[in-house]
């Protein structure tokens, strides 16, 4: 009896903080019916508990933490600010980009912009023998010519200046 | 879908998303259409007169049109520079005596044409005003005014794209 008193003992502690199986309940609370050492060992207990607990509940009830919520507040206030360096590296940082689909937008633009570029490189340069290549051409001093070469492509604006008058000795 | 902030404030991807997008394109866009405003020109300045003859090696892509559109026995080169021309920023280089000043200026730039205003002067004074459309493989040239010793002066120009 003795022994097995000493190995329901051990589980008794299991039974009073409520972590034992059933099936460990059961052995328990069949023994309990009829060993007053265990019942006395298990009211010892209910008895520590109380003496422990109650004063820490009494004293929680008293205290309402002010000064926990005056600590976070200031620790809020005093946290440095950030630099405005590491306010554009916060705001630059794309990498969420690369979990969320946000780049398909991202992409669609790109492929817009590349369609745009590619017509600016990739266009056959247009030929342009019957556009004129002279827009304008004017001389207060002189005449002026102007002839179109096609084969050669070669446009020629011919200036006829006058010779230097020779002064005459009077 | 929120980033935390330096502050533990939260900044919404999507909308960070689309101000960069237009903010980027803008910036594509402006430096591209700045990177296609330029266009080279190669300038070469070259006397023509009667007084030698011959023509100079460096001028012989030009030999065959000089000697068919002119009659002088000798072309020489004075000048061949390269200039890079920027929308409505003028050119200018002058004959070594200083008498005769050629000013390019690019005026307009569209797929594959240059529109380049040439202004003559001679020591000061203009003597030619015209405008004239650079294709990709035409040479303009502009000849006629006289050189100190004798001959002209003919300038061909040419646009690199």
């Amino acid at each position: 009896m003795k022994d097995f008193c000493s190995s329901v003992s051990k589980l008794l502690e299991k039974y009073f903080d409520q972590e034992a199986t059933g099936k460990e309940k059961l052995l328990v609370e069949g023994h309990l019916k009829d060993c007053p050492a265990c019942q006395d060992a298990l009211r010892s207990m209910e008895e520590l508990r109380t003496l422990i607990k109650t004063p820490v509940e009494e004293a929680i009830q008293k205290e309402d933490f002010p000064w926990v919520w005056q600590k976070i507040e200031r620790d809020f206030r005093l946290q440095e600010k950030p630099t405005w360096w590491q306010s554009l590296r916060s705001w630059l940082d794309v990498s969420p980009l690369f979990k969320k689909r946000v780049w398909i937008p991202a992409v669609a633009t790109l492929v817009v912009l590349l369609f745009i570029t590619a017509q600016i490189f990739f266009k056959k340069i247009p030929s342009y023998s019957g556009a004129s290549v002279v827009e304008y051409v004017e001389s207060e001093t002189n005449n002026v010519m102007v002839y179109d070469l096609e084969k050669a492509k070669v446009t020629v604006i011919w200036l006829f200046e006058e010779p230097e008058e020779e002064v005459s000795p009077s | 879908m929120a980033i935390r902030g330096a502050r533990g404030g939260s900044i919404p991807v999507m909308k960070r998303v689309v101000a960069l997008i237009p903010l980027f394109s803008l910036l594509f866009l402006f430096f591209t259409s700045v990177a296609f405003a330029q266009v080279q020109v190669r300038l070469r300045a070259i006397h023509a007169s009667d007084a030698a003859s011959g023509v100079d090696p460096s001028l012989r892509d030009l030999h065959k049109e000089l000697g068919s559109l002119f009659s002088f026995t000798s072309y020489r080169l004075m000048k061949d520079e390269t200039l890079n021309l920027s929308l409505n920023q003028p050119a200018k280089i002058s004959s070594r005596e200083g008498r005769i000043t050629l000013e390019t200026t690019l005026v307009g730039l569209h797929r594959g044409v240059a529109e380049v205003r040439i202004r003559v002067a001679r020591e000061g004074s203009e003597i030619l005003n015209t405008q004239v459309r650079l294709f990709p493989g035409r040479t303009v040239l502009v000849g006629g005014p006289r050189h100190t010793r004798g001959g002209v002066v003919i300038y061909a120009l040419h646009a690199r794209f």
